[in-house]
Parts: C-alpha cells; structure tokens; sequence
C-alpha cells in the first residue's frame, strides 16, 4: 500500500534532535540545550526525592523509619522488612493473582479502548453522539457511589471470589476508548481514504492501517490501566472472599496496617515489591511514548 | 418531610439488575429492628461442619494455627479462617452483608456494633451461654444495641497515662490521682524539660477517643439510650478544662504526623500522653527503654477516672449455615484459659476480668495497668450513627481547642448536629 | 495542513466519504455496521456492569437509604429531593465544594502547565531520556505513605527544608499544612507533582503526532521557537490537551487521596473536599445522602468538561 501521507519520512526518535542541532543556529542550541538539561535536572530531584525515600527506607529498621525529621541513608541497614513479607505472605499466589487481573484489562482496555475509540473518531454512524455521551458518562460517575450496587450485582450473578469478578467490571474502561479515541483524531483521514480506494475493508483498516499508528497511545494506555489494575484495593479486597484469591495490595494490607499501629517498615518494603514490575514495564514500554508515527507501519 | 414507601421505586428498581433476590423485609427473626429474642437452640454435642471466620490483620494470620486445640476436641469441624485486613474490614463486611455473603463469624470493630447490627445481618448473642457478669461492662455494653447483644467481646484494649518517670523524678511528682494533679503534673513535667507537658489529641480523627474520657470523668454521658445527650454542664466543664491546657501551653494544637508521638516521647520533648497498650512497645522501640511508666486516668476528684474502651467483638451473622458451630467456636475463644493463651499468641487482651487474676496477664506490670484500666471504662454508644456523631464531636473539639469558639458554643454545636443525625435506632 | 484536528465527533460528513451518493449511502452502511461492531464489547460490559448500579445508586439518591437498610434495600421511604436540598443547607458542604473549586480552577490549569513544559522538554534532549521519562514518571508510581512521609518533612513549620531555604533568603516560613489559608494551597502544589508524570506521558505520546515537517517549514519562514510552538505545536496537540484537561478535571473535582493522608481534612477543614464529604457520608451509612451528593459532583463534572469541550474545540 502506497499513501502519500504529510508526516515525515524518517522521524526516527534517535536522529531527530541531532538533525535539528546541524541547523543554522546550532551554537545557541547546544547551549539552550544543555540549560534545558540542569532545568529538568532539578525538576527530577524534586520528582524522585520521596521516591528514594521510599527505597532507602524499606532497609531499614521500624524505630528509623518513624524516626523525625527522617533519615535519608540508612544508619542500621537491615533486609527484616523483606524477610517478615516474604515469610508471612504467600507471595507467588498474591502475584500471580495480580498479574492475571492486571494483564487481562490491561489488554482487555487496549483492544475494546482502541476499537470503540477507532469508531468514535474516524467512522461516521448513527448513534456516535449518544455512545460517546454514554463514555463520558462513565467516565464521570464517581467511582464510590455505584460500588455497593456493583457488588451486590457481581455477587448475584455469582462471580464473588473469581477471576471474572475481579476481572470483567475493568475490562474495557471509559478512559481507554476516549483517549484512543483523542488520539485517533490527530490521525490523518487520508491514510483512511486510501486504503479504501485500495479496497481494504473497514475492520481491515482499523486494525492494519490505523492501529499500529497508535503506539504511544496505546503505550501510554497500557501503562495506566496497569498500574491502576495492579494497585487496585478496595475491588479486590470486597470480591476476593478467601486468601488465595487475594491480589497484591490487599495481601500488602493484610499485617502492616493495624487496628491502632501501621508498621512503616512492612508497608514501605511492601510498596517497592509492588512497584518494581511497573517500572520494568514503564522501562518497557517509554520508548514508545514518542515513538514517530511514520516508522510503523507505512510502507 | 413527606415521606411515603416506594412502591414504584421497587417496581422500577427490581426492573433492573439491581434485583436483590438475597434480601428480603422479613427473611429473618432476627433482621430489622432488632430486640430479637435470644436464640437458646444451640445443640449440647460438639461443634461440626465447615466454620468460616474473617478475621483482621494479625488476628486473622494468628487465628487458624490456634485452633488447633479446637478442631481437635470437635473433630468433625473445619475451621476456615480468612484473614482480613484492618483497612477496608468496614466496607468489605458491610457489602458482604448486603449481599448476603457474609461468613459464619467474624470480628468486628467495637464502634462498628451498632451499624452491622441493625442491618439485621447480626445473629442475637445466646445469653444463657454467655454470661454479661463474665465481662468487663464497657466492652460487654459494646455489643448491645437497642437492648439485644448481638456478639462477644474477644478481646479488648483501653487507654491508660504514659508518662516520662525521669521528668516526673525531676519535677518531684507522683503520677496524678485528680484533675488538678494532672494540670500540676503537665506543668511540673514541662519545666522538666519537655515542650509539651502532655500531649492531647488537637481535634480531628478519632480525638473524641482523648476527650471523651475526660467528659465522662466528668459524669457527661452521650445518649440516654434514645437521643444523644452531649449538650450538658458536664459537657462544657470537661472541654474547658481540655482546652486549658492548650491555652496554658501545655499542649499545642499541632496534630502530630503518624510515628511522631513515641519519638518526641522518647526523646522528652512530651513529658506524657494518653493512649493503649500498642504504645508499650512502639514507645521502647523509639529508645524510651525504661525511662517511662504507665498509670490508670486519674478521675476528677481522687476517684479512679474513665475511660475509653475499644477492641474487637466476636458475631454470627443471619446469613450463616452453620450458627450451632460458630456459636461454640465463639464459646471456646471466650474461655478464660483460652484467652490467656491467645494473650500469648496475639498480644490481644482478654475480654473477661477473670483471665487477668492470674497466669500471663499478671507477668508484665505495665499490661496488668491496663487490666486496672479495665475496671472503670466506657464504650460509646452502640448505635448506627456513632461514627458520624464522633467527628461532630472530633471537629468540634478541634474549632475550641484552637481557640475559634468557646467551649458552650461548640457542646451545643454538638448536640445540634448529633440532635438532626439522630441514633439511627428508629 | 493535514485534517489531522478538524474531525470532531459532531462532523456531519464521514472521515472519508467520497462525493457519489450511491457508494456514499452504501460507505455509510459499512462504516455504520463497522462502528457497531467494534462498539460491542464496550456497550455489552457497559449493559451489564455499569449501567445497573449507576440505576441503582441514582435511585438511593432519592430515598433515605441507610447502610442499616442494606439487606431491606426496597423497604426505605422516598425522600424526594430531601437529600439534594439538606446537602445545599449544609454548611460544611458548602465549605467543601468551595474547597473543590479552588482546588479544581488552580490546580488544573497548574498541572497542565508544568506537564507540558516537562513534555516537551523531555521531547527535545537526546541524552538519559528514558532516564528522565522515569524520573518525572515516579510520583505517580511512589508509595502515598512515602509521598505524605516525605511532604510533611519538606513542609515542617521548624526544621522543613522549605522553610529552612525560606529562612536562608530572610524570609520567616509558615506553618504551611496547620495553617487554615496554607494548607489548600500547599496541596495544590503536592497534586501537581503528583499527577504531573501521567499528563507528561500522555502529552509526550500527543507530541508526536505534531509532524516534524510542519515545524521545519515553520522554522524556514522565520518563525522562532516559542512561534512555533505557540502557532504549530498547540494547535495540533489540541485532542491531546482537551483529554488532558478532561482527566485532570474529573480527577481534581474528585481529590481525595492528598487531604485523606497529609491533613485528614483538617485544618478546621480547609482541605475538606466534596469526595471526602461522600466518602465520609458512606462511612457513616448515609447511602441516599451519599449518593445525592455524588450525583451533584457528577453535573459539577459534566459541566466542566462540557466548558472544556468548548474551549478546546478543534478549530477549523
């Protein structure tokens, strides 16, 4: 398929900044540049202090961790936190339970997101206004008044302790097909035009033409719906009747949070467990965040 | 208000999905508006069949191992216990009752009593199996609501005076017996050398578990079993004394971020506060080692003082399959013997004043204080909307103790607010 | 100029209809069976799990349903619009949605700002870039204990580091969390910072749809930087910013998490917000209370995002 589409040839994440310093004005772009660096060098610091805290501290010892004004590097440094989790917690069944929940809507939001959001941005049907209204609607709806009636609907239908239970409210969010749908509008409709002068059928060009134009959206998707599936508490915790169905986070509150007492060092070192397959899977996935849209797929 | 029953609401929402085929108006003697007679039809032979327990945090992790004993004196029963954690137990009980989804037992926070048990979902205590005179009042009035009990205190906790001993050894002072020695006391362990004589909670979450203590020292009370009563000279007394010792300099009305208490415990800077047995041990891990000791509230004028008591109680829910056996698991972990050893186990007080006149609660001078504590405390009212009426109470405190109202206004704020909420018992 | 912004859900013409009525009408029932298609799965889930309990809950709004009454849930009185008119006489409602819409109309435009300037300043460096993607990513990743353990040291009234650079400058610090007219404002701040990392990921993915030509013809007509960022980039990012500004929206007007672990609502509750209230309501038990009030921040939402909409409309 040949398209004469207005975006660029060649936008290569790697090379486009080093071909944008041999213009003309390269001096002041070095040295713009290398201001922008101590810029966002100290706007990191600002985003990562707590962060580091966070890690720092889950090696060490309770009585540190509360102490005031905080400890930054570990006087006692001591790996108890972790050993008290991984002792209590059974942790492989905990994971496996969240990675299940978590990959499913994850993939559940990007394909039906994509689908509903190819639809609502680039074809033309009767009803397009009302279903887009019934997204936003979604979307807007705060999440603590229909909790009590959603579990007693999931619970009625008998889906209390299973994976559907925990799975099938998430599987396709209202967030996922209205940004998909944001990011389909900023595609052009020729790419549309040709491939139907070409003969492609409609589904066939969502799904080869469009959809992998839309690797950072659907970067960008997949990052949030997962972590939101994956630190998700209060769903899990009502639906998940017994231990080995217990997610991640609901285990995590099981015994660093008291009655009266939280241990700070148990909910801390809980926090990094957690957080590690997020940042592998941030890692994973950022190159796609500014992925050019013309390497994919347009041949 | 013109109210009339929604007839078409009912058609409109069984037209749904909503459709809550579990619930019903009158499914269950014991649903409702409670008062339901004691059910006395627990089987003389041993426990049997399946036994579901939610339990919260360590409780619940401790839980399963202990009934060894148990399942091995009724061998035909399987005790499944899921532990729960603390954070979310409200909500997750509360939908599970809705649903009807509910487990056999389960434990259930002492301020929680009076909600969970007017849904109806609450089984009512057999008292010719649980004998009130067996427990310590405060926590056995805990599980009554609207003169039913509808659970078993399991075991309890209160709240007693920590104090720093080298400050008061310093000031030349013995721990307080009255009001007055209190103030001396605070004064005496600030020019000591601590910043806060005594910490008292500046108002907001859970401050009414500071104050109310001293209200009821006072001889204030909070409902008189029909309306809440908080609008009265005593009311006002307790809270002008409460708000002098912030006006004095005693105390700031800072609220201490978590973990902060214990630090500027151990470290001097508060000379003494007032919380429960959790802090003997957060308070010697902060490296206050033995330079503190705990004593019982001192009450107005030399008499023992009040105060609050809260901890976890032990209830049946309507929806359970197996209330025979639960009842008498329920029974077991009631058991004096039983609950020292849980002591053991779980650090968790016994509910019954007999389990503290010897064996482990006697060993460590500072629990057996607390055991003292026992004998003179209040819980608040079992009813629906204590919650909601305790943070009238707890932003209320905080406006007077900053010094926005007097101490009138904000008693008769109070009672405003908590008149419109009403108990919620009908 | 590519149509890239012009194709708004309202567009009367389809994306690519071409201009024979036959095959146009036949292009239509196509796309129209497509669109209902791809739509199945979103509208069945909807169906099943969505629209039931917003019925459900809409309908609690007009009775005086307590949590008490869950097992009787159709044996409650209709309250009418009793629950809607007591939420207006509550002055402590009053206070909140205040406290909302402050909140809501500086915290928002705040957020955008500083995620859009991080976005395209990460767009534009080419060393440690995921480096840098991960770091402005870690407030949305990092523990709230550790965040509210770590904000109160930096905001300490004495010994804060803030405060202490304030003192370095001649400048006496204040009480930023105890004092009632700091404590909402010094949140706004602690938001921003948190929420700031996933508008940069999602403004980052926006960016790359600005094609680079247009900016390099830009750059040869003679137009500077902050033109081209002004007069190409901006326009092109609009369905990118208007989602931005969505989320953001709905996600403020619906703050909780910050207040709930730096101040628990308090001081004299400054920080109190409309969520905080309904999730106190719900505590309590008040369900037909709480709902009405969650159905008031609902049109509160709607609102907003039907302004933003608006504002942000693609311009032709």
């Amino acid at each position: 398929m040949t398209t004469h589409t207005p975006l660029p040839a060649a936008a290569d994440d790697d090379v486009r900044p080093d071909a944008t310093e041999q213009g003309q004005d390269g001096g002041t772009r070095r040295s713009s540049s290398r201001w922008l660096y101590v810029v966002l060098g100290v706007g990191l610091l600002a985003m990562a202090l707590p962060f580091v805290w966070m890690v720092l501290s889950s090696v060490k010892p309770e009585a540190e961790v509360r102490s005031i004004p905080p400890t930054w590097l570990p006087e006692t440094y001591t790996l108890e936190n972790y050993r008290e989790l991984f002792d209590r917690l059974r942790f492989p069944t905990y994971f496996l339970n969240s990675a299940i929940v978590a990959v499913v809507v994850t993939a559940g939001n990007l394909v039906f997101g994509s689908m509903l959001g190819y639809a609502l941005a680039k074809l033309d049907f009767r009803g397009k206004r009302v279903v887009f209204a019934l997204v936003l609607g979604t979307l807007m709806v705060p999440g603590m008044v229909t909790f009590v009636p959603l579990f007693v609907l999931v619970s009625n239908m008998g889906l209390t302790n299973t994976f559907p239970g925990l799975i099938l409210p998430y599987l396709v969010g209202p967030l996922g097909v209205f940004l998909m749908r944001q990011y389909f509008l900023g595609l052009p409709d020729e790419l549309i035009q040709a491939a139907r002068v070409d003969g492609a059928g409609e589904l066939r060009i969502f799904w080869s033409v469009m959809l992998p134009l839309t690797g950072p959206a659907l970067a960008t998707l997949g990052i949030l719906t997962f972590l939101s599936s994956w630190n998700n508490f209060l769903w899990p915790l009502v639906v998940a009747q017994t231990e080995d169905m217990y997610t991640l986070p609901v285990a995590l509150a099981l015994y660093s949070v008291g009655q009266n007492a939280t241990q700070y060092g148990l909910l801390l070192a809980g926090a990094v467990v957690v957080v590690v397959p997020v940042i592998v899977l941030f890692l994973a996935v950022q190159r796609y965040f500014v992925q050019g849209i013309a390497m994919t797929g347009i041949k | 208000m013109s109210r009339r029953p929604i007839i078409t609401a009912t058609a409109l929402a069984a037209a749904t999905a909503l459709a809550l085929s579990a619930c019903g108006r009158d499914d269950d003697a014991g649903s409702g508006d409670g008062n339901a007679a004691p059910s006395a039809d627990l089987t003389d032979g041993p426990a049997t069949g399946t036994i579901e327990v939610w339990a919260m945090g360590t409780e619940g992790e401790l839980l399963g191992d202990f009934l060894a004993d148990f399942e091995d004196a009724n061998p035909d029963v399987t005790v499944e216990v899921t532990p729960v954690p603390w954070e979310g137990a409200h909500d997750r009980i509360a939908t599970a009752i809705a649903a009807g989804e509910t487990p056999d037992v389960s434990l259930i926070g002492t301020t929680w009593m009076g909600e969970f048990a007017a849904t109806g979902g609450l089984e009512a205590t057999p008292t010719d199996v649980f004998a009130e005179d067996d427990f310590f009042p405060g926590p056995w009035a805990s599980t009554v609501v609207d003169g039913t009990s509808y659970g078993v205190p399991w075991y309890v906790e209160t709240r007693a005076l920590f104090y720093r001993t080298d400050l008061a050894d310093a000031a030349g002072l013995e721990p307080p017996a009255s009001w007055d020695d209190l103030k001396a006391f605070a004064q005496g362990l600030q020019q000591a050398g601590a910043q806060q004589g005594i910490y008292l909670q500046p108002g907001q979450g859970g401050s009414w578990q500071t104050f109310m203590p001293f209200a009821w020292q006072n001889g204030a009370t909070l409902t008189d079993g029909d309306a809440y009563t908080l609008d009265s000279p005593e009311m006002t007394e307790a809270l002008e004394y409460y708000m002098s010792y912030f006006s004095e300099g005693l105390s700031q009305d800072t609220v201490l971020q978590p973990g902060a208490l214990e630090q500027l415990f151990a470290d001097g800077s508060i000379g003494a506060f007032v919380s429960g047995p959790w802090h003997i041990g957060l308070v010697r891990d902060a490296g206050a080692a033995d330079a503190f000791d705990v004593v019982p509230l001192p009450g107005k004028d030399e008499a023992p003082g009040t105060s609050f008591v809260g901890g976890g109680n032990l209830a049946v829910f309507t929806d359970s399959d197996n209330k025979d056996g639960a009842w008498k698991l329920i029974e077991y972990l009631t058991e004096s013997a039983v609950q020292q050893s849980w002591y053991e186990t779980a650090t968790g007080l016994p509910s019954r004043p007999d389990a503290w006149e010897d064996g482990p609660l006697t060993e460590d001078p500072l629990v057996a204080v607390f055991g003292e504590q026992l004998e003179q405390t209040e819980a608040p009212p079992a009813v629906p909307t204590w919650e909601q009426v305790a943070t009238v109470i707890d932003g209320n405190v905080e406006a007077a103790v900053r010094g926005t109202i007097p101490a009138a206004d904000a008693v008769a704020d109070m009672q405003s607010q908590a008149s419109s909420i009403g108990t919620g018992l009908q | 100029m590519t149509t890239a912004t012009t194709a708004p859900a309202s567009r009367p013409t389809p994306a690519g209809g071409s201009p024979g009525g036959r095959r146009r009408t036949l292009l239509q029932r196509r796309q129209t069976r497509t669109a209902w298609l791809l739509a199945l799965p979103f509208l069945l889930l909807f169906a099943a799990f969505t629209a039931g309990p917003v019925f459900a809950s809409l309908l609690m709004s007009f009775t005086d349903m307590r949590s008490t009454d869950v097992r009787t849930p159709f044996a409650v009185d209709l309250a009418a619009f009793d629950n809607y008119m007591a939420l207006f006489q509550d002055a402590l409602f009053r206070k909140v949605a205040v406290n909302t819409a402050i909140f809501v109309l500086v915290g928002v435009p705040l957020t955008m700002v500083l995620a859009l300037a991080a976005a395209v300043g990460l767009n534009n460096i080419t060393r440690l870039r995921a480096f840098f993607r991960l770091g402005y990513y870690l407030p949305v990743v990092t523990s709230i204990v550790a965040v509210s353990v770590v904000w109160r040291f930096l905001l300490q009234p004495d010994t804060g580091p803030v405060n202490q650079l304030l003192g370095a400058v001649g400048i006496g610090g204040p009480d930023w969390l105890g004092d009632p007219a700091l404590a909402l404002p010094s949140l706004i701040v602690m938001a921003a910072w948190r929420n700031l990392g996933t508008l940069m990921v999602i403004f980052l993915a926006g960016l790359q749809t600005v094609p680079r030509e247009l900016l390099e013809a830009a750059e040869v007509d003679g137009a500077g930087r902050w033109q081209r960022f002004r007069h190409v980039t901006l326009p092109l990012l609009r369905p990118t910013l208007l989602f931005g500004a969505v989320i953001t929206g709905i996600g403020y007007l619906q703050f909780f998490e910050e207040p709930f672990v730096m101040t628990n609502g308090g001081p004299l509750n400054a920080t109190r917000s409309v969520s905080f209230y309904i999730y106190d309501q719900f505590s309590f038990g008040n369900y037909g209370y709480a709902a009405a009030a969650s159905y008031v921040l609902f049109l509160a939402i709607v609102v907003l995002t039907a302004i933003q909409f608006r504002v942000l409309r693609p311009k032709a």
